[in-house]
């Protein structure tokens, strides 16, 4: 019995260094989706209390599970008899059931707090009307995303309803994506800002976030879409400062100009066209 | 059989011909039917025929495969006033002197229908598996080698789908029906014809799957959201009627158990005394009961909107994508339980057998099986946190989700408890417990970060996801299977697979189906959606690391396979009578278990798990004798 006892100490030990080793780990490594947007520092920030909750407890069951199986195997021809079992003990079933309602419950707690700093009213549109022109980099200001079979566009609509092909966002505004769809459900996902919005015909779905590093960032469609959903996928979205922003602006304004006539007016929904569903 | 056989028994052995017969003639009526009858305005050009011509063919095909097994004669001959079947009948029916030839046909043996499940839960899991392979071989790249964007997204819906089929019953099926009558000391089902037609719905929903390679394929994967459904060429029928006859087979035998448990139990066997993994199938088939009419309710709805051009889930014609994707979700959360419970089930139930221990905590094990059951019904919208639908629930969601932890952690507070200081015995069957837990508890954990909602936003519908439901349907359900068929194969046939390379065999599959998925896990974090067949270059090194891990996964899975063909089926090594020195009824019966199971069912039963007094579940009192026919 000395030997397992010391088995069990050492057990102990090689969880207390793994748990805080991979704590103080997760806590110098990158955690994602990054820093590039407040919602994304948010997700971060989520994972990473999650990663380090999670992780002492997930090396703990491990360690017991190692301990009970592999440290404890016996053999049939030379068997030792288990110790006596454990009968219903009442206290340790309470305290485990106990113990993991209150690491959930304050995950919930905690979870339904972040949502409602980040996403205050997600998903519902916060007007009828497209919004007016943010007054300051805090008034959102707001971008529309269309899918439809295999490409994003955007519109700006506080900017005479401009449609380009390319996203392009000014740095530190904060920014309300109203995402909606042409055909079949897609998904926006623009990973470093941590959005990833469904993009459903005839709803609009909202998600705000404030971008705060320039730079050229990925955008892909996350939904299965069909033929080339793969492909739907875009290199060149770009996060630029307010100088540019207003200049790109009024070279769009300029490109756009004359094919303005033939766009349907701004709304935040568009009737998706019946034939291509084959009809 | 002295007398000679009757015509009713000549076309019943010859029912799998006739079926296929009926399958062609049935076929052939509903496509012509469909075809010009259904008036159908769709211009899509297919030369291969139409929606209603194709969906009603294979319905008709269907009903055409089951009247030539035979699922008719019983009905409609005692609707026509035929006498009822007399003992020798049902004994005939349940295969008596039938040999090999009963695996064949319609039979009402739950034991000859349990190896029937076996078998095609094996075939569905290679298939699936070479499905994987071919998925794995194109993602070395990040763009398209060897398959094309039609072909890869048609490879994706197959494997998905098939092994969907394969583990709604990959547990249940084989071993919820061999062996819970004889856990409960009943001599057959309650409703025995209807336990063999969920079987015999596999067949063919596997084959009309299989067969959209031949009409186009489908590119929804195997949640077939809608509009993209509607936008499907022929080869998305085939995913709605395969997945309708899988819904039928899942609700009809949650029925067949639930009234088999509740109606057939031996007297002195209340529900307080009943195995583990019976309280795991009574409550997965309450799952499967209530959660499966959803999921055929949402597959006619769509095969209306493709035939009979009614608008559920279009949005021009005033419908809603969201209404499929509620429906689907409905049945599609409970359905990941159905996968997993029977493993929790199984693996408490060889617990105590390899620790020579009871199972400690069995009512808290029953009570968390019950409240997974339960929270399972209401946690459906976490597959929806950024679909745009009802946000202002999301916390709700969030909160019912991370509550299932709850009652999930009890199972590994049970199987703590009783592993607490016993002398494990590590045998194979342990091993791939060992497995189970480790896995199940990645995938456990993975499901944290996908339950709460700002995670969520960045890791929905990445690979991350695809990663963590593998570590619990492949890590957990399907190590929980490999385990129960090294451990209940001597049982069944007879002849045990228990050999050294066993024990090679689980180390490999346990290590490279772990670095496969872990390198999964890695680049959904890193931001790939699922289901690409291109994806951005920085991610191809990982990529490269899962699909080298996958083929060794493969190989691995392989030889088990090659193992119990080779062991069982060539070798024929034949196997201790109880060769885990189990305490359950179901190893005090003899091998091959009697045709009706009991001659005399024992009355007095306690939990199988006295390993401390070795007392047996069942007290049989003097030797069983064999049942010796009408
Ligand atoms: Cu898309
Ligand atoms: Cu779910």
């Amino acid at each position: 019995m000395r030997n397992r006892a010391t088995a069990i100490r050492v057990v102990i030990i090689v969880w207390f260094i793994l748990a805080v080793g991979g704590d103080v780990a997760l806590a110098f490594g990158p955690i994602p989706p990054g820093q590039a947007s407040d919602l994304a520092s948010s997700e971060s920030l989520t994972i990473l209390l999650l990663a380090e909750i999670g992780w002492p407890i997930f090396s703990a069951v491990l360690a017991a599970l190692f301990f009970t199986m592999v440290v404890n195997r016996t053999a049939p021809p030379t068997e030792e008899p288990s110790a006596a079992a454990l009968r219903g003990n009442t206290r340790a079933q309470t305290a485990w059931i106990a113990g993991t309602l209150v690491v959930v419950l304050s995950l919930a707690v905690y979870g339904t707090v972040a949502l409602a700093i980040d996403q205050p009213g997600a998903g519902v549109p916060s007007q009828a009307s497209a919004l007016a022109m943010p007054t300051s980099t805090s008034q959102p200001l707001e971008v529309q995303v269309i899918a439809q079979q295999w490409w994003f566009t955007y519109r700006y609509p506080t900017y005479g309803g401009i449609e380009t092909p390319q996203l392009v966002l000014p740095v530190n505004q904060k920014i309300e994506f109203n995402v909606t769809s042409l055909d079949v459900v897609h998904s926006f996902w623009f990973y470093a800002l941590g959005v990833k919005a469904d993009a459903v015909p005839l709803n609009d779905n909202v998600v705000t976030a404030t971008p705060t590093k320039i730079g050229t960032y990925r955008i892909q469609c996350a939904e299965l879409c069909g033929l080339w959903h793969g492909n739907m996928a875009d290199n060149t979205a770009m996060v630029v400062s307010p100088s540019d922003f207003a200049a790109w602006i009024q070279q769009e304004t300029t490109l756009d100009a004359p094919i303005m006539k033939y766009l349907l007016p701004y709304s935040h929904t568009y009737e998706p066209s019946p034939t291509i569903y084959g009809s | 059989m002295s007398t000679p056989p009757t015509l009713a028994r000549r076309l019943n052995e010859w029912g799998l011909l006739l079926g296929v017969i009926g399958a062609v003639i049935g076929f052939i009526i509903g496509f012509a039917v469909g075809t010009h009858a259904i008036p159908y305005s769709f211009d899509e050009d297919n030369s291969l025929g139409s929606d209603p011509g194709i969906l009603l063919g294979y319905a008709l095909s269907v009903v055409g495969f089951l009247a030539g097994m035979g699922f008719l004669n019983y009905p409609i001959g005692r609707l026509l006033g035929a006498k009822r079947p007399t003992e020798e009948d049902n004994a005939y029916m349940h295969g008596e002197g039938g040999g090999l030839t009963r695996y064949f046909r319609m039979t009402t043996d739950h034991k000859v229908i349990g190896l029937q499940y076996l078998v095609m839960i094996l075939a569905f899991l290679f298939i699936g598996g070479l499905g994987a392979m071919f998925i794995r071989t194109e993602l070395l790249t990040p763009s398209p080698t060897v398959a094309n964007a039609q072909s890869y997204l048609t490879l994706v819906g197959l494997h998905s789908t098939l092994m969907i089929f394969m583990a709604s019953a990959a547990i249940i099926g084989p071993f919820g029906n061999y062996f819970v009558p004889i856990m409960i000391g009943a001599r057959n089902m309650a409703f025995p014809r209807l336990e063999a037609l969920t079987f015999w719905l596999l067949p063919p929903a596997g084959l009309i799957l299989l067969s959209t390679v031949f009409l186009g394929g489908f590119t929804t994967g195997w949640t077939g959201y809608a509009p993209l459904a509607d936008q499907n060429v022929l080869g998305m029928d085939s995913y709605l009627i395969a997945f309708a006859l899988i819904g039928m087979s899942i609700g009809l035998s949650g029925v067949n158990m639930i009234a088999t448990i509740m109606t057939k139990r031996a007297p002195g066997l209340p529900l307080s005394r009943m195995p583990i993994f019976v309280w795991s199938v009574l409550v997965t088939s309450f799952l499967g009961a209530l959660a499966a009419p959803a999921l055929i309710a949402a597959v006619l709805m769509e095969v209306f909107d493709r035939s009979y051009q009614t608008t559920f889930f279009v949005p021009a014609g005033g419908g809603s994508p969201y209404l499929w994707e509620n429906l689907f979700w409905f049945f599609g959360h409970p359905e990941v339980y159905i996968f997993v419970v029977p493993a929790f089930g199984l693996v408490m139930e060889m617990l105590p057998v390899f620790t020579r221990r009871p199972l400690w905590g069995y009512r808290v094990a029953v009570g968390g099986m019950v409240g997974i059951g339960l929270l399972s019904f209401v946690v459906w919208q976490h597959h929806l946190f950024v679909s745009g639908l009802a946000p202002s629930l999301r916390p709700f969601y969030m909160f019912s989700t991370e509550l299932i932890s709850v009652p999930t952690g009890i199972i590994y507070l049970v199987a703590l408890g009783t592993l607490w200081r016993a002398r494990t015995r590590f045998t194979v069957p342990m091993l791939f417990i060992f497995g189970f837990f480790f896995n199940f508890l990645i995938g456990g954990f993975t499901g944290v970060f996908l339950s709460d909602v700002p995670s969520d936003f960045t890791l929905h519908a990445s690979y991350f996801v695809q990663a963590h439901f593998h570590y619990t349907i492949m890590g957990g359900e399907v190590f929980a299977l490999m385990a129960a068929i090294v451990y209940y194969l001597p049982k069944m046939t007879g002849r045990t697979m228990d050999t050294k390379l066993l024990r090679f065999q689980f180390w490999a599959v346990f290590i490279t189906f772990n670095g496969t998925f872990i390198s999964l896990i890695s680049v959904g974090i890193l931001g790939m959606p699922r289901r690409v067949i291109s994806y951005a270059a920085y991610l191809q090194p990982l990529n490269i690391s899962a699909t080298v891990f996958a083929y060794g996964l493969g190989l691995s899975m392989a030889l088990f396979l090659g193992i119990l063909l080779w062991e069982v089926v060539i070798k024929q090594k034949v196997a201790a009578r109880n060769p885990w020195e189990s305490l359950g009824v179901e190893w005090q019966v003899p091998t091959p278990v009697p045709l009706f199971n009991f001659d005399q069912v024992p009355v007095a039963w306690s939990l199988p798990y006295d390993y401390d007094t070795g007392k047996p579940a069942a007290d049989f009192g003097p030797a069983v004798p064999a049942f010796s026919g009408a």
